[in-house]
């Protein structure tokens, strides 16, 4: 018998759809914004923002809106990436499990011949295709958008803008697979892995302003990962995909466990 | 447990004359629910054992046990050989399982033809197109356009498709119209021809007596009875529900073998398990409106025969029956 990550092809084909309309629909939301960039071209934006709290143009990555580096920086990546993307893996991440079990579909996976974690890593692995369809689609879209306004961008930190965020999403994914493992209702963990990941962005945002509380802040993945500086400068800690990986593993390893021992 | 005496203890590899399914004190407590309490029971090789009991016994909780997807609170069996305990040897010799859940969650956006192709890929599908010539789910179709029925004969070629020793299924025949049923139970009677061991729960007493050979019975999570079907056919009588008057019902209800009767105002109602002839001929003998004589719901047999009370712990084997040599 030939069971070659069976599994995990089998629920990545399944992903195919979600990760194409996914990729579209992000793909589409930067095309308007490298437009609306065009538009807005000339507009002194150290005028437009002067008024604006230190922490507010913290909050929504605003480093410098008139390069397009910046504009994509705050207007996609730390938009869409950080926080659409985090909440949107969070969120498949929670029905990955939580949904099988509830409609038991879960009894006919775990009759087949195929250990409990080996089972659970497949899947978990299925999330990796709408994951690397967004950035690897999404990537080349986005510089031909810049492109096609007649303005540049560096390959290069559009790469690493890209290529950190996986780091990130995977934490995010993570939060969402350790719920699915925990409960057995999809809504349930679904909720449960959205409302975390967007409290822990709120988190990040409020207390980073705030000497007194500000360690909280490094609860927060986000705080992990900053497209802007990657995309206008190239700077980016290793430590921090470092931190990443690290807590995706052990987020990975506490979803194992707690599903070799549940009762499904 | 006297009929698996040969069987040594704790061994992880199943010898040849191993019994497939060997559970010993299966016990899963819920807390607030004791699902099986002190469970045990052999099947041997190649026969068909049911496993009866009225709804919410327990029976699906024993199956999920058996399978690993349960952890037992105590007590354990032996599944073709593999400790349930043991994650790595139940896995192990999952391949040669079939199982049929009794809810069957497939994934709805699929073809039938896809999950087929994605269960064979991890179990193999070596009798895949000789089952899809008895069971014919509409494969080409996606799974939420399936019926009930159609879910359930999708769910039957992908237990047996992989030519497992032992297939286990929960309520395998509910949502199958009567002919499909029929064509089923024809099925796993080839199916234990052939060597093949099935152990199928039920709580329809009708179905179980057709076809298996031995039959255990749950109640409230005690096997109550282990016993041949023959017996279980003899004591189990027939509920009658006669529309006559009331002198017609006194005797009726004066017959011996008759119990619960139950008199409504044109009529009565009762289990009968004496002679059927003294029944016919009492019968003949009135004026009788309407009669209905059919299988009696089966927790009426349990409560006629074990009493209404819920089982306590008591020895699992009072009776086996001498015939239970399946080859």
């Amino acid at each position: 018998m030939t069971t070659v990550l069976e599994t995990a092809r089998y629920e990545g084909r399944r992903r195919l759809r979600g990760a194409a309309i996914l990729t579209a629909g992000v793909s589409a939301y930067s095309g308007f914004i490298v437009w609306y960039f065009s538009v807005l071209e000339g507009i002194d934006y150290e005028d437009v923002f002067e008024d604006l709290p230190p922490a507010m143009l913290e909050a929504f990555g605003i480093e410098s809106l008139s390069t397009v580096e910046g504009f994509l920086g705050a207007q996609v990546f730390n938009f869409v990436w950080l926080l659409g993307l985090g909440l949107y893996f969070a969120y498949i991440g929670g029905g990955a499990v939580a949904g099988d079990v509830e409609s038991e579909r879960m009894d006919l996976l775990l009759a087949f011949p195929v250990s409990r974690a080996r089972l659970l890593a497949e899947k978990f692995a299925a999330l990796l295709v709408p994951m690397i369809a967004v950035n690897a689609v999404g990537g080349p879209i986005i510089y031909l958008f810049v492109l096609a306004i007649g303005e540049s961008v560096s390959v290069a930190n559009l790469f690493f803008a890209h290529l950190l965020s996986i780091p990130y999403l995977l934490v995010c994914a993570g939060i969402g697979f350790a719920f699915s493992v925990a409960v057995d209702r999809a809504s349930i963990a679904e909720r449960a892995a959205v409302g975390t990941v967007f409290v822990l962005y709120l988190v990040e945002s409020v207390v980073g302003g705030a000497d007194a509380y500000d360690w909280i802040q490094y609860l927060s993945p986000t705080q992990y990962y900053e497209p802007t500086p990657i995309l206008i400068e190239g700077t980016y800690e290793i430590i921090d995909t470092a931190i990443l990986l690290v807590a995706f593993a052990g987020l990975f390893i506490l979803s194992q466990a707690l599903f070799e021992r549940r009762d499904i | 447990m006297s009929d698996e005496a040969a069987a040594p203890e704790g061994n992880p590899v199943a010898a040849p004359d191993d019994p497939p399914l060997v559970v010993e004190g299966l016990t899963k407590d819920y807390g607030s629910v004791l699902a099986n309490d002190d469970v045990s029971f052999t099947v041997h090789r190649g026969e068909i054992f049911g496993f009866l009991g009225p709804n919410g016994a327990g029976k699906s909780t024993t199956i999920r046990l058996l399978l690993g997807l349960l952890k037992p609170t105590a007590g354990t069996a032996r599944v073709l050989g593999a400790d349930i305990r043991d994650e790595a040897a139940l896995t192990a010799v999952k391949g040669r399982i079939g199982y049929l859940p009794a809810h069957l969650g497939f994934d709805e956006e699929a073809t039938g033809k896809a999950v087929l192709d994605y269960h064979g890929a991890i179990k193999g599908e070596g009798r895949r197109d000789e089952l899809l010539e008895i069971f014919t789910p509409p494969v080409e179709r996606p799974i939420r356009e399936y019926s009930t029925g159609n879910k359930r004969m999708l769910g039957l070629v992908q237990a047996f498709m992989h030519d497992p020793e032992l297939v286990v299924m929960d309520e395998p025949t509910s949502g199958l119209d009567p002919l499909k049923q029929e064509g089923f139970n024809e099925f796993i009677r080839r199916e234990r021809d052939r060597g093949t061991t099935i152990f199928f729960s039920s709580h329809v007493l009708s179905e179980v007596r057709r076809v298996c050979d031995r039959v255990g019975i749950l109640r409230g999570g005690s096997l109550v009875e282990l016993e041949g079907v023959e017996a279980l056919l003899h004591r189990s009588g027939k509920h009658v529900r006669v529309h006559a008057d009331d002198a017609a019902v006194a005797a009726l209800t004066a017959l011996d073998g008759v119990v619960d009767a139950e008199p409504f105002s044109e009529g009565a109602q009762f289990i009968y398990a004496g002679d059927p002839n003294a029944l016919l001929d009492e019968l003949a003998r009135h004026d009788i409106r309407d009669v209905e004589i059919g299988e009696p719901p089966i927790e009426d047999v349990f409560v006629h025969y074990y009493g209404s009370e819920e089982p306590g712990r008591r020895g699992p084997e009072t009776a086996v029956d001498p015939g239970d040599d399946g080859a």
